[in-house]
């Protein structure tokens, strides 16, 4: 029952955030300089032009009026439409479009991190003070001091100019082909992984090795039971909580390093198009895709926190 | 046409890198999509530094990736070659009836994507629609001239101009025009809207799938009026906004052809045995626009004076790496008829004739004035070249201000600024160059520049018929004009065009009309 | 409450005592060096163009080699350092003050404010981090000063909610117990009893905060959105770099490098602070 009521209080306030989010990212859009019309109709467009536009897509209504007409629109399902980016466009499927690749980087890059600090913070942990540990951390601070786009570009040199294994550029969506999509988004994906990774490894060293003093972990040990199986039901079971928060704590990072990275690496997804958006002045799209970013980071701590009451039900109270 | 020997480093470029490129291509695997497509008779074309289609109806269509793209589905009643001479496209035949009547007989047979055959109906609703006000068409101010269109047959169209104008027929050709002729019976079932997604033309190439700053999916029109044309089945052309990815997509192969290139990747491409590269002096120029309305370049003599301490050369070398020319008037060099080839010493670098001539003007040593600009990259380049130049050479204290495109343009037309970079690129026309930027109120005279003499020089050249005396008023148009110094004229930079070895029949073109050129392109199979 | 309060010399010798930290204050202090009088040194105007020193490759006469314009990038890049480093810490520590302010008031006050700052603060941090910072700058437009108003906006709600945090822990402790039951107003408490008993936490966030806060401006800057010519940033040397990144890579290369390697210091010396100053916090995220 507590679980339950824990639940629907948590959406409510999700869902709460997210309304003020919208006129939050509706005021922030109408604050930014700049005229649609003219990204859309360009050098040659005369004042009659501007005029004509604004009126044929609803800029010289009042804002309450416009703020209104797209949220009652969201309420029905439709996102409006684009004016700059892709004229007339339905907002709701250029979404549908780009969403599946930005999902994919954003899974790939999370599971290549959460691999990677596996490994790095349990050998850390379970070697503590040695050679391994030293080069496990080591390897983790520098991860995280590496700016994800500057990473990119030397992971272009090395791996497609210099070893030519992996593509630089071309992006396949990992709905025509999952394995042209897994080559092609290797490089993008690590790139937003190593600095994750590098947080990920030191979280979780550092509660492992709480976790190792533990009084029942001594008590496991005393019974006999092999190291591994000590190791992941009582140690690492336990230092799973600070482990998934973190990675909930991560994903505004995470979202928002997909922003520059799409653009070096040409993926279409809605980190480049909210970019080409807020550019372009085009305040439906942008307002979408702030939108979608606000609900999925909201939904990925939604899903941490659930799985840390699951972890350790007192949480709940 | 300025060598690479001129750019110094060059020669010195890492060779890692330079020997990995050819690897890189050789040896990268192709995925995906690109594996979809091997063996299909399919070409990939890049549309490198662009990010946004924004509309796929000719007539509503404003920017240049627009028009780039949509060229492809359409065909214009005039086309241009690639030496510049305009001739009949869907048209037969041109004729005149007197110095403001064009009759033009149309090609029997043109099939539109649908089916339905071409007729005078559709070109007299095509040009009817960009004239309306009701379409706010943002091409409509090319065709202002035009005072009716009449369907006189089946294949015959006359246009009734109220004054005789060259740049009307120039105007419509399948570039940067708005003219592009689409189906009557499309559009009037589709409505606008759909129309603008999957539009219905006479083009090479018709539409497949439209993914908005992603790619545009055609497939060959097989009644394409041209035998033979389009080479290829499918087509797409992928949009690339990085302007480094485009260089890294063409080495790794993922795409056959493009236009525009990095210009510091240019002799790195060039390189690659897999790769051609072709350059020559693009329908483009850039330049800085100045405030004549406000202090300090109000002043002729203070004017003249930093066009005289800018340093084109440099501006060349090391903002686009050599890939240019620099400018002295605003007509670029393919533009042979008008192009100037005498030296115009306002556009000479000459640092003490600078200071002489700010001597005599109302401005001196320490005068500020801030420079506005966008983006980053050569263009931002550029800008922090001239500045610099000019603050060495005449001691003021010019800055330079950066913003986004969207508010530099508001801001440029409604002067908002001292001076602002800024350029033009794939105009065909003489008159775009000169008419359209320095007549008295014409469309891009933002800066309010009025010369009566120069009044006279335009109208005249804009009803000469014959292209020799026509360029000539033109350039003695442009005399007065760089006289006057109502803009810093700056450089022509290189229209660039690459393709993969074995593909054939891409002929490149100083206006870089990319969906234009793509009927007789082929691939190796 | 002792143990948390500073102490210079304490702290130094703390931190010489910990690995990490003086590898952190080492690498900082090396760069710090390097920023202030490297500069000077070097016979280059950061500023100053030679046309007929193009791109050259890094040798002894220009360690880093040149940029497009014959810049020497080295003295770029040490200026745009200081530069860059200039901005964050302005920009964190407005951000760091505002956020702490906002998130002790919200925490000791309590009723319906705490819930309402909250929900904000939530609001703001569920936003990409890097997005609101874009679309601060295209709000407030390119330069200098919105890049450092930018980096404190983003900074406000993870100072607020730590603020917050460590507020509700120490406002039940007696001491704050018994100021309360001597009268004293509530301002006073929070900056006499509260403030300097949360310092710690906030101080090791702030350093963290600078290594963040030093990719932020070098992501804006690197878009063409943050600092602005003729100055140079580490961002914009990237920028730079990217042009002509294929045929000369060594610009974004080496530029980025010195990025990394002073964000590696202020980590490292968060790290070590985090460590003296509050072993409890060790176990927390970095966020």
């Amino acid at each position: 029952m507590g679980f339950i009521w824990y639940l629907i209080i948590r959406l409510g306030g999700a869902l709460v955030t997210i309304a003020i989010g919208a006129v939050f990212v509706f005021i922030l859009m109408q604050l930014i300089p700049g005229d649609p019309a003219i990204a859309a109709l360009g050098e040659n467009a005369t004042d009659e032009n501007v005029a004509a536009f604004r009126r044929m897509h609803g800029l010289d209504q009042p804002l309450p009026v416009q703020f209104w007409i797209w949220l009652s629109g969201i309420a029905q399902g439709d996102f409006g439409k684009s004016i700059t980016l892709a004229q007339g466009y339905p907002v709701w499927d250029l979404m549908v479009q780009r969403l599946p690749n930005t999902l994919f980087i954003a899974v790939y890059a999370l599971v290549i991190a959460v691999v990677i600090s596996f490994f790095a913070g349990s050998i850390a942990a379970l070697r503590q003070g040695r050679m391994s540990d030293t080069a496990a951390t080591s390897a983790s601070i520098l991860g995280i001091s590496m700016p994800d786009f500057w990473l990119s570009y030397v992971l272009i040199l090395v791996f497609s100019l210099g070893l030519g294994v992996l593509p630089a550029f071309g992006f396949t969506s990992p709905l025509e082909s999952f394995s042209g999509a897994l080559v092609n988004g290797a490089l993008p994906a690590f790139a937003i992984a190593a600095p994750m990774a590098g947080v990920f490894a030191r979280i979780l060293r550092a509660a492992l090795l709480e976790t190792k003093r533990k009084d029942y972990v001594t008590a496991a040990r005393s019974f006999g039971f092999r190291d591994t199986f000590v190791y992941m039901h009582y140690i690492f079971r336990n230092a799973l909580i600070p482990f998934v928060t973190v990675i909930g704590v991560q994903v505004r990072y995470l979202v928002g390093g997909t922003v520059i990275i799409e653009r070096i690496f040409g993926i279409a997804g809605l980190g480049s198009m909210m970019v080409d958006g807020a550019f372009g002045r085009d305040y439906a799209v942008v307002q979408a895709c702030m939108l979608a970013f606000l609900v999925f980071v909201l939904g990925v701590n939604l899903i941490v926190d659930i799985i840390c009451a699951f972890l350790d039900p007192r949480r709940t109270h | 046409m300025t060598g690479t020997s001129k750019f110094s480093g060059v020669s010195r470029r890492n060779f890692l890198v330079g020997a990995a490129a050819g690897v890189t291509a050789a040896a990268m695997p192709t995925w995906g999509r690109l594996a979809n497509a091997a063996g299909k008779n399919h070409l990939n074309v890049g549309l490198i530094g662009f990010s946004v289609v924004n509309t796929l109806d000719p007539q509503k269509a404003g920017l240049n990736s627009d028009f780039w793209a949509l060229s492809a589905m359409f065909n214009g009643l005039m086309r241009i070659l690639p030496d510049g001479s305009v001739e009949p496209d869907l048209a037969e035949s041109v004729s005149q009836e007197n110095d403001t009547t064009y009759v033009f007989a149309l090609r029997k047979g043109v099939k539109f994507h649908n089916g339905e055959e071409l007729t005078a109906e559709d070109v007299k609703f095509t040009l009817d629609r960009v004239l309306s006000e009701e379409t706010a068409s943002p091409n409509r101010a090319k065709f202002q001239a035009i005072e009716q269109v009449e369907a006189r047959d089946k294949y015959t169209v006359v246009l009734r101009l109220s004054v005789p104008s060259v740049p009307v027929i120039t105007h419509l050709h399948n570039g940067v025009t708005g003219s592009q002729i689409i189906s009557k019976k499309a559009f009037e079932d589709m409505g606008a809207e759909a129309f603008s997604k999957a539009p219905v033309g006479t083009g090479p190439f018709k539409i497949k799938e439209w993914r908005p700053s992603e790619r545009l999916e055609m497939v060959a029109h097989t009644d394409y009026f041209r035998a033979g044309e389009p080479k290829v089945a499918s087509c797409d052309i992928l949009l690339i906004a990085e302007e480094t990815s485009g260089g890294t997509a063409m080495l790794a192969g993922d795409i056959d052809v493009a236009s525009t290139i990095p210009f510091a990747d240019a002799p790195q491409l060039e390189a690659d045995p897999n790769i051609t590269i072709s350059r020559m002096a693009g329908a483009n120029w850039r330049y800085c626009a100045l405030n004549l309305t406000k202090a300090p370049f109000d002043d002729a003599n203070f004017r003249r004076a930093v066009s005289m301490a800018f340093n084109r050369e440099a501006v060349v070398k090391a903002a686009i790496f050599g890939e240019g020319t620099p400018m002295q008037g605003a007509i670029p060099s393919y533009l042979k008829t008008a192009y100037a080839t005498y030296e115009r010493p306002v556009c000479q670098f000459n640092p003490e004739r600078a200071r002489a001539e700010m001597a005599k003007g109302k401005y001196g040593e320490g005068t500020e004035a801030v420079v506005l600009t966008w983006g980053s990259g050569w263009w931002k380049r550029w800008t922090e070249i001239f500045v610099a130049n000019v603050n060495q050479v005449l001691n003021t204290k010019f800055s330079v201000e950066v913003t986004d495109a969207n508010v530099a343009f508001q801001r440029y037309k409604a002067m908002e600024i001292d001076a602002e970079n800024t350029g033009w690129i794939g105009r065909m026309e003489l008159d775009e160059y000169i008419g359209d930027c320095f007549r008295t109120d014409a469309s891009r005279n933002f800066y309010k520049y009025s010369n009566t003499k120069v009044d006279e020089l335009i109208d005249a050249g804009r009803s000469e018929f014959n292209p020799v005396k026509r360029g000539e008023l033109y350039r003695m148009a442009e005399d007065l004009i760089v006289e006057d110094c109502p803009v810093i004229f700056a450089f022509n930079n290189n229209a660039h065009n690459m393709w993969r070895k074995g593909v054939e029949g891409f002929v490149p073109t100083p206006g870089q009309h990319l969906g234009s050129q793509l009927g007789p392109v082929s691939v190796p199979s | 409450m002792a143990e948390s309060t500073f102490s210079p010399k304490r702290l130094a010798r703390e931190i010489l005592r910990n690995r990490s930290a003086t590898a952190g204050v080492a690498i900082i202090g090396f760069m710090a060096l390097a920023m202030i009088f490297g500069p000077s040194f070097l016979p280059y105007d950061p500023n100053g163009m030679d046309f007929m020193a193009i791109l050259e490759v890094p040798s002894w006469t220009h360690p880093f080699g040149t940029d497009a314009v014959g810049r020497d990038v080295l003295a770029r890049v040490l200026y745009g350092a200081r530069i860059s480093m200039l901005v964050t810490i302005i920009g964190v520590s407005l951000g760091g003050a505002a956020g702490t302010l906002i998130g002790m008031t919200s925490g000791f006050v309590g009723r319906w404010v705490d819930p309402v700052v909250m929900r904000f603060v939530d609001l703001l941090m569920a936003f990409p981090i890097f997005v609101l910072a874009l679309f601060l700058m295209l709000v407030l437009g390119f330069g200098i000063q919105p890049v450092i108003f930018a980096i404190a906006l983003v900074y406000v709600p993870n100072f607020a909610r730590l603020a917050r945090n460590t507020t509700l822990a120490v406002k039940e402790e007696p001491y704050v117990q018994a100021a309360r039951l001597m009268g004293q107003s509530n301002l006073r408490i929070m900056l006499r009893e509260i403030l300097p008993n949360i310092a710690a936490p906030m101080f090791v966030q702030l350093t963290v905060g600078f290594a963040f806060g030093i990719v932020i401006e070098a992501g804006l800057s690197f878009l063409g959105l943050g600092v602005q010519p003729p100055d140079p940033s580490l961002g914009v040397v990237m920028a730079d770099g990217k042009d002509y990144f294929l045929a000369h890579p060594w610009v974004i290369t080496l530029t980025g490098l010195t990025l990394m390697v002073i964000i590696l210091g202020l980590n490292l010396l968060g790290d070590g602070l985090r460590d003296i100053l509050d072993p409890r916090l060790r176990k927390r995220s970095m966020a």
